[in-house]
């Protein structure tokens, strides 16, 4: 097998083992943006001098000499983030970012600035100042969003490793529509700093998107600025709640999560709960209302009277929307945030793991980003959006995993939370989930990446 | 009045209020966005809060205290 198709820990191992030249991995993998990129319009931006200065400078860390994809939305030390945006509120410059340093300590290349959904305000990827990123599973389809170029650049096999973000699910969506695992880290644990938003989120986290948990526990550990530990899932047990959030799926996703919860509990030794979450549906608007409120107070209707007329439509309407939102619902959703935290805590004395669909259905149209549900017709954000705000409402880790493809060959993935600091057992558990099924779901390799095996 | 309804009146009038301009395809943004949440929010204001007492500065990394 060639490096470039090598998982990142197997590109980390052969490189330290002197079997890659990492020089050759690094040409080899702007090689292959050039041939796929246009295709996929995965990455946005690539600088091969500034990233032969990394590798040059490149310590012996756990990831010396890894080409890695970074999400446009923290500045490098020679370009500012753009947010996948024509222009953003918050001042941007060129700096050294929490997720840049993080990388260059470990020894990493940064080899390209990954598309986004424009602000980082959709779950689809469909809109960005930079045209829309595509679904290696069918070009045609959404890769999700808001961390569509580095879901695409890995499930395209461009790199191995990204940094996404997740404020609202943006890290778990493309996990799920590119057939990914994707982390969510516990809010704080990882890398923040430099974003436009560091200072005032409550929300948004920095994490990886890799082809398995594996992977993710290798650049998680990077940003976390820890070792990820494994440890032993033994005797998990597993909160299923029978709510919209897992029955207002299709039934392919449905048929799939299910299997893999049944699995992850056999291969476990656990048992599957059923447990209640009341306001479910409440907690995932009060994490749209904070998310959309929290970065209001450098805003004035004079700077929103001056919109950059290259953002889209959709968001400078929503942007406007934000003004007229009650501050007293802003209000009771924090009480509501409280309250979902302490009955999280409760519950998590009951179970290990929560585990519902990532998302509803599979990836969407790029041009009708809708989905058809038991309930009727969603757009995908409506839809997606209910299973995954609780996490950053209430700071605890979440991770996605594949667990099959539908009938269309599109990928299926399954949610798994876990209390605060307990980010180490979702990749324990996922990855007993891995094994439970051979592998089969995150070894799948889309259409786009199993053409001409060239370079490196 | 229906969301419908009240949204012909309180988009225009908030946004007016405000100073902040909309052309036609904002306002219809607006409104569908309007549409979405506002009888979720509405539901929102309605839940009885009042036993929850409030978390002082959370940490979101760590589980309520």
């Amino acid at each position: 097998m060639r490096a470039l198709d090598l998982t990142l820990r197997e590109q980390a191992a052969a490189v330290a083992a002197g079997d890659v030249d990492p020089a050759e991995l690094l040409d080899a993998t702007l090689d292959r943006i050039e041939q796929r990129n246009p295709a996929l319009n995965a990455v946005v931006e690539t600088f091969p001098e500034r990233s032969r200065e990394m590798l040059a400078a490149a310590p012996e860390g756990p990831l010396r000499g890894i080409p890695i994809v970074v999400k446009d939305e923290w500045p490098l030390p020679w370009r500012a983030q753009r947010f996948g945006a024509a222009e953003l509120f918050e001042p941007t410059a060129p700096a050294e970012s929490g997720p840049y340093r993080a990388l260059r300590d470990a020894g990493a290349v940064i080899v390209g600035v990954g598309n986004m959904h424009e602000l980082g305000a959709g779950s689809t990827g469909n809109i960005s100042v930079y045209g829309p990123a595509r679904n290696p599973w069918n070009t045609e389809l959404c890769p999700g969003g808001s961390s569509s170029g580095p879901a695409s650049a890995v499930a395209g096999r461009l790199v191995a490793g990204a940094v996404g973000a997740d404020g609202l699910g943006s890290v778990r969506f493309p996990a799920a529509y590119c057939g990914l695992t994707g982390l969510k880290p516990t809010f704080g644990r990882s890398a923040m700093e430099g974003h436009h938003m560091a200072a005032m989120t409550t929300m948004i986290v920095s994490g990886p998107l890799c082809a398995d948990a594996a992977d993710c526990r290798l650049l998680g550990s990077a940003l976390y600025g820890e070792t990820l530990a494994a440890g032993d899932p033994s005797a998990l047990r597993i909160g299923v709640v029978r709510d919209a959030v897992s029955e207002d799926v299709t039934a392919e996703v449905r048929e799939a999560c299910e299997t893999a919860i049944e699995s992850l509990r056999a291969a476990t030794g656990g048992e599957v709960r059923e447990i209640a979450l009341p306001d479910l549906d409440h907690s995932v608007l009060a994490g749209i209302l904070i998310i959309n409120t929290e970065s209001l107070g450098g805003t004035t209707p004079e700077r929103l009277n001056s919109l950059h007329p290259d953002i889209s439509p959709i968001n400078r309407g929503v942007i406007k929307y934000r003004m007229l939102l009650p501050a007293a619902a802003v209000a009771k959703a924090q009480r509501l945030r409280t309250l979902m935290r302490h009955r999280l805590a409760a519950l998590f004395e009951e179970v290990d793991v929560i585990a519902w669909p990532t998302v509803p259905a599979p990836a969407p149209l790029l041009e009708a980003p809708i989905v058809e549900l038991p309930s009727g017709t969603h757009t995908a954000d409506q839809a997606n959006v209910r299973g995954a705000a609780l996490a950053n409402l209430t700071g605890i880790p979440a991770i996605s995993v594949p667990v099959g493809l539908s009938g269309e060959r599109l990928p299926i993935a399954l949610q798994l939370q876990a209390a605060w600091g307990r980010d180490e057992l979702l990749l324990d558990a996922a990855e007993a989930l891995e094994q439970a099924n051979e592998r089969r779901w995150v070894e799948a390799v889309p259409p786009l990446a199993e053409a001409e095996p060239t370079e490196a | 009045m229906g969301t419908s309804e009240q949204a012909d009146d309180f988009i225009p009038a908030g946004l007016s209020s405000l100073g902040i301009e909309a052309d036609e395809v904002e306002l219809a943004v607006i409104a569908a966005a309007h549409q979405l949440f506002w009888p979720a929010i509405g539901e929102l204001l309605a839940l009885d809060t009042g036993d929850v007492k409030p978390e002082r500065c959370p940490d979101l990394s760590k589980a309520p205290s």
